[in-house]
């Protein structure tokens, strides 16, 4: 089979004010050829994908469409083209049915007074998740689905115009194991329809799982193209970098203290059963399993967001009752949820939101110490190497790795003994990652425990002393550090 | 190389035309040249108004506008915490009414009427931040719902007459004590009260909302609900204690519109609702919540007081103030949402 060009740009050049965020990119696309294009934070690949889909005028350089030159003007005029794009935030209405979302802004009217020809809407949109070899019910409400499904219904939406180049922004991000590898044969089956597609990701293990070729972006300017097979992890991170990261995982042995946390049998109707655990001090307690297992539950009900229905909670072997975060922090407990978003104040400056938790300690009388709120935040900035132009920066206006470390230095920062770490490494890069583990011993090593939450199985495999397996709400296995596999692990909660 | 396109290595007076070449700085350009033209527009309407810069004038403005700059500072709180009062203006009516009913017929010396008046106006704002955070109703339609009936009660109370009326004065002898209309009406070193308690309340706002956890809550409660919540701030009571703020301040300005007005009414301050909110968008708080301040708020407020001023002294047209007004908050956003997109 031979392949055709599809899709060249030259010099694609974009500066913000004091950021340059594609330095002079060349990038070249063939017909049923995945494309992976990797980069930490900040490296341009949204930028350049929003270029080519329209969505953002570039400053110089040239697109070339099947050799032809062309002017990318607006997310429409892009899809004229027969580009198609999938938003890394899912940009699907969940009020409207899998059909309306398909046809947004164009479903097919009925002459003579171009009401909504429903009929035909709902038959062309089976006809569409037909052909991507997907199960839905175009009639559903998208609300309805889970996150897989309401990816695959944006990916159908970018491909109703008959799009032959779809570029596609993190899809996995969000997604659980099995939702991943649903999207990797779609992928699959659109490849061999001679379908395009670019795919941005942070996962470096999907690599040679989907792409063909792999390019890598750093601070905007294209670092190489490699095919897929030269290119293994270790080149990539080293490329995507720009130096050698000793170790992705730099777990430090710690010795483990006494017991913090024990939990007997706690319990929510119908989403967690007669969970008990027990956390000790400098210990990392890693929670594994799927999406929809119950992990992020857990965690909100052991710190007060949602209320129990039963089991009882001991704090250094007092009994507690943990009734709301405010308690939950009174008692010395943090959690970083799954979203920072959920965490994080984004038009607050730096120091506001590193204080959030611990306002009554930076409070007198009721009146905010400033110069201790700037003091301690400069603190957390020089320790976790967050990078912003100055202190009173906005928060929305920093990378995710940076936010990141924000909303840990903001559990520092009220001196939490028991951690809860929903997803720590979600959405960050490479080197933001190895940071945040490093912290993690830092803390583990000061005689915090750690819960740590995370669908990345090698993360927890490497940084975590202990594993607790989690599917449909319970604990159904666990494993000391080191004693388990990546396939001990999914096998448990997959086969069951 | 012939080619230069981005034509930047063009000098001098090139690279000025290929500047002013590009839409977004043409833009930026024109952005500016307007917002020179409203201020100089402004300073001329100022300069040649009549008498406006008479000592007289000035203290008429700070009178004037104190009430609604009172009702700016609580509405500045209640929008940067997320939500919106739609019943100042009522409470403000409600207050007043209250505490003149309670001096002129019910026999209440003059500092209970007054404590009782801004405790009322308290009260109902207090109930605003329970219904809203209790019972899970959103800000808009508790607060329409408080605004009908704070200003139903105030007419029941009145029986829609003003207090103390013509008749009532003559007949019961029922005149609104000297404390009360030295608040709208009477001076400090020749520096009107009402403006000084105006300055005061904003002082105290500004205190808040920049200097204390409350304030700090105000913002967090505002900007990103779940974070707030998930870092430990209440945020039920923060809305109770906003709302209650915004009821106690509505009924300390409608002590001060009762004291310049010398008389209450139960359907004074009609316009408050809405001047209050065009005072707080005019001085830059985010109408989603979570940025702003009320120093803004002071000068917004300023702004259409001055203006209406100004209007009035060049004899406008009431009908034709309101045109003015209206286009001038229109205007103002508009300008601010092009400033940020094109960072003018």
């Amino acid at each position: 089979m031979s392949f055709s060009l599809i899709l060249r740009t030259e010099g694609i050049d974009k500066r913000y004010p004091g950021v340059h965020a594609l330095d002079h990119v060349d990038f070249d696309l063939y017909e049923g050829e995945v494309h992976v294009l990797l980069g930490e934070n900040g490296a341009g690949k949204s930028t350049f994908m929003k270029i080519l889909s329209g969505s953002l005028p570039k400053d110089s350089g040239r697109i070339f469409l099947r050799g032809q030159e062309v002017e990318i003007a607006s997310p429409m005029h892009a899809r004229e083209l027969g580009i198609g794009m999938v938003y890394q935030e899912l940009s699907v209405i969940p009020s409207l049915s899998v059909a309306e979302n398909i046809f947004l802004g164009r479903l097919p009217k009925r002459k003579p007074f171009g009401t909504v020809d429903w009929s035909e809407a709902m038959s062309q949109a089976k006809r569409i998740l037909d052909d991507l070899g997907v199960d839905i019910d175009p009639g559903e409400r998208v609300g309805n689905l889970g996150m897989g499904e309401q990816q695959l219904t944006e990916i159908a939406k970018a491909l109703s115009t008959d799009a032959r180049i779809l570029l596609l922004d993190e899809p996995s991000s969000a997604l659980s194991h099995e939702e991943r590898e649903r999207l990797f044969s779609i992928i699959g089956g659109l490849q061999e329809k001679g379908v395009a597609i670019i795919y941005v990701s942070h996962r470096l293990v999907e690599v040679p799982r989907i792409g063909r070729r792999v390019t890598v972006l750093r601070d905007g300017a294209k670092i190489d193209t490699l095919a897929v097979d030269r290119a293994d992890e270790a080149t990539l991170i080293r490329m995507m970098v720009g130096r050698e990261l000793r170790e992705q995982f730099p777990k430090e042995e710690i010795e483990r203290g006494k017991e913090l946390l024990r939990i007997e049998g706690l319990m929510v109707k119908g989403v967690l059963n007669d969970l008990s655990l027990s956390l000790h001090e400098g210990e990392i307690l890693g929670i594994s399993g799927l999406l929809g297992a119950g992990r992020t539950e857990f965690a909100r009900a052991l710190f007060g967001i949602d209320p129990i229905d039963g089991g009882e909670v001991f704090l250094n072997g007092r009994k507690v009752e943990i009734s709301s975060p405010s308690k939950a922090i009174e008692l010395g407990l943090g959690y970083l949820t799954e979203d920072r978003k959920d965490g994080l104040v984004p038009r607050l400056p730096i120091p506001a939101n590193i204080t959030l938790a611990s306002l009554k300690k930076m409070c007198q009388l009721g009146f905010l110490k400033h110069d201790e709120e700037r003091m301690s935040a400069e603190k957390y900035v020089e320790e976790l190497n967050i990078h912003t132009p100055r202190l009173s920066q906005r928060i929305e206006f920093l990378s995710g790795g940076n936010q990141q470390k924000v909303a840990l230095a903001k559990w520092l920062c009220c001196e939490a003994k028991i951690l809860i770490f929903d997803e720590p490494t979600r959405g960050i890069d490479v080197g933001a990652k190895v940071e945040v583990f490093r912290l993690m011993n830092d803390l583990a090593r000061e005689g915090v425990g750690i819960i740590m939450i995370s669908s990345e199985l090698p993360e927890v495999l490497a940084m975590a002393d202990r594993i607790l397996v989690m599917a449909d709400g319970s604990f159904v296995a666990e494993y000391e550090g080191g004693q388990a596999s990546q396939e001990d692990l999914m096998r448990d909660t997959v086969v069951r | 190389m012939v080619e230069n396109p981005s034509g930047s290595s063009a000098t001098g007076l090139g690279r000025v035309k290929t500047w002013v070449a590009t839409p977004e700085l043409r833009v930026r350009l024109g952005i500016r040249a307007v917002l020179m033209f409203v201020v100089v527009l402004f300073v001329y309407y100022v300069s040649t108004a009549p008498r406006f810069f008479s000592v007289t004038n000035a203290s008429n403005v700070g009178a004037r506008t104190a009430p609604g700059i009172i009702v700016a500072v609580a509405q500045t709180m209640v929008i940067i915490s997320a939500g919106i009062d739609l019943s100042v203006g009522a409470i403000l009516a409600f207050s007043g009414s209250l505490t003149s009913v309670a001096y002129c017929y019910w026999g209440v010396p003059v500092w209970p009427a007054i404590l009782l008046g801004l405790a009322a106006g308290a009260l109902l704002g207090c109930i605003n931040g329970l219904i809203i955070t209790k019972g899970r109703i959103p800000d808009f339609i508790a607060t329409l719902g408080m605004m009908g009936t704070a200003r139903g009660v105030a007419l029941i109370l009145t029986g829609g007459l003003p207090v103390p009326s013509h008749l009532t004065a003559v007949t019961l002898k029922a005149y609104l004590p000297e404390e009360i209309i030295w608040m709208g009406s009477g001076d400090i070193l020749g520096f009107p009260a009402g403006a000084i308690i105006g300055l005061l309340v904003v002082v105290a706002g500004w205190v808040i909302l920049t200097h204390t956890g409350f304030g700090r809550a105000i913002f967090a409660v505002g900007g990103n609900r779940e974070a707030a919540r998930v870092s430990g701030i209440n945020v039920d009571r923060t809305k109770i204690m906003v709302y209650t703020l915004s009821g106690l301040l509505s009924g300390l300005a409608g002590l001060v519109l009762v004291g310049r007005m010398n008389s209450a009414n139960a359907l004074m301050a009609d316009p408050a609702n809405l001047e209050s909110i065009s005072a707080v968008v005019i001085g830059g708080t985010n109408l989603f919540g979570g940025e702003g301040g009320v120093i803004g708020t002071l000068l917004g407020a300023l702004i259409m007081g001055i203006l209406g001023n100004v209007l009035n002294l060049h004899n406008m047209q009431d009908f034709a103030q309101r045109v003015v007004m209206g286009l001038l908050i229109i205007g103002v956003v508009l300008f601010d949402q092009l400033r940020r997109r094109y960072g003018a």
